[in-house]
């Protein structure tokens, strides 16, 4: 999983850090995989906390490790739900939580880009997430997916082009 | 699309930030940091071990279990040597007892994920079950401070979990 990437364990643990850096993308990805808001933030909290403690020296885990987990354990989350119970929640009207920076001037743009993408297939809106805010490399986003890198980046082009005309209205 | 605008695209996406987590999860998050653990790099660069012992123990170590095996049978299977008394023979195993090669003062004992992978089979029902396949490496560490020796021993450990699938 480290890959060489910008993502390596830094040699230095620092748990405040690295959480500061890296909770931002776990929770956007756990956000993307869960319907709900509590189970993405338990998604998140077991995944650093399972990856964290099987790290032999005690640094922090590689970021697509932690991804890898949490998409494990939501596809796990997801079993163990009665699908009636989603449903019923739904149509109780729940109130979509912002998976973007919502205190900066452009607001209305980010709540648009939240939607264009939750309207993306999953296997498109998972590689983007992974590349674009999460910051993987394709063989990275591979091993996270379980599938060849390749694949994954001939989807990330495919994903790329869908979610342009879907944000065409967001960037002319 | 072309590269271009893909890489355009690209950027204008990363200007959005991933939104703040929660400051809830967050202090879930630091509150449950686990401890620091020794890194086995520093354990071993820390030891008092010269390089030329290692080498020697890896000698040693069979060399001596041979002669001992060797001695044994020879002892036994001579029939002039009168074996010796048993207070004798107390004697000498306390005696060893005593001075023993190793007194190991620290000992290490971790574990290391090396692989971790999900596989999809099908019963001869037809069910479907997944797989967690997990490659480990255990490592014992012991040292004995006042000899200046550090024995390790690695083995890898496969461990294989399967998941049943939740049919609705």
């Amino acid at each position: 999983m480290n890959g060489g990437s910008e993502n390596a364990t830094p040699a230095q643990p620092d748990w405040e850090q690295w959480l500061k850096q890296h909770a931002p993308k776990f929770l956007l990805f756990a956000r993307q995989q869960s319907r709900f808001e509590d189970d993405a933030q338990d998604l998140v909290q077991e995944a650093v906390v399972e990856c964290w403690r099987r790290q032999a020296n005690g640094a922090p885990p590689a970021a697509g490790l932690v991804f890898a987990t949490i998409r494990r354990r939501a596809i796990d989350l997801g079993r163990s739900h009665d699908r009636r119970t989603g449903r019923e929640a739904l149509a109780a009207g729940e109130i979509p939580t912002d998976w973007f920076d919502s205190s900066v001037e452009d607001r209305e743009r980010n709540r648009l880009m939240q939607h264009a993408i939750s309207s993306l297939p999953d296997i498109y809106r998972d590689i983007i997430t992974l590349k674009v805010w999460g910051e993987l490399t394709f063989a990275e986003i591979g091993q996270a997916l379980q599938i060849p890198a390749n694949t994954a980046a001939s989807r990330y082009r495919y994903g790329l082009a869908e979610l342009r005309k879907l944000a065409g209205h967001i960037f002319p | 699309m072309s590269d271009n605008e893909q890489d355009k695209f690209q950027t204008e996406l990363r200007r959005i930030k991933p939104a703040v987590p929660p400051e809830t999860l967050t202090a879930r998050l630091r509150t449950e940091k686990p401890p620091a653990k020794a890194s086995w790099m520093e354990v071993s660069r820390s030891g008092t071990r010269p390089p030329q012992l290692l080498w020697w123990l890896r000698w040693l170590i069979p060399a001596t279990a041979a002669v001992v095996v060797a001695a044994a049978i020879w002892r036994g299977g001579s029939p002039s040597t009168s074996r010796p008394p048993i207070p004798a023979a107390s004697s000498e195993i306390n005696a060893a007892l005593d001075s023993p090669a190793l007194r190991a003062d620290d000992v290490q004992i971790g574990q290391e994920l090396v692989s971790s992978f999900d596989a999809v089979a099908r019963l001869p029902g037809g069910e479907p079950v997944r797989f967690q396949f997990q490659q480990w490496m255990d490592e014992v560490i012991l040292s004995d401070t006042s000899q200046g020796l550090v024995v390790e021993s690695r083995s890898p450990r496969f461990e294989v979990v399967p998941v049943g699938f939740e049919t609705y």
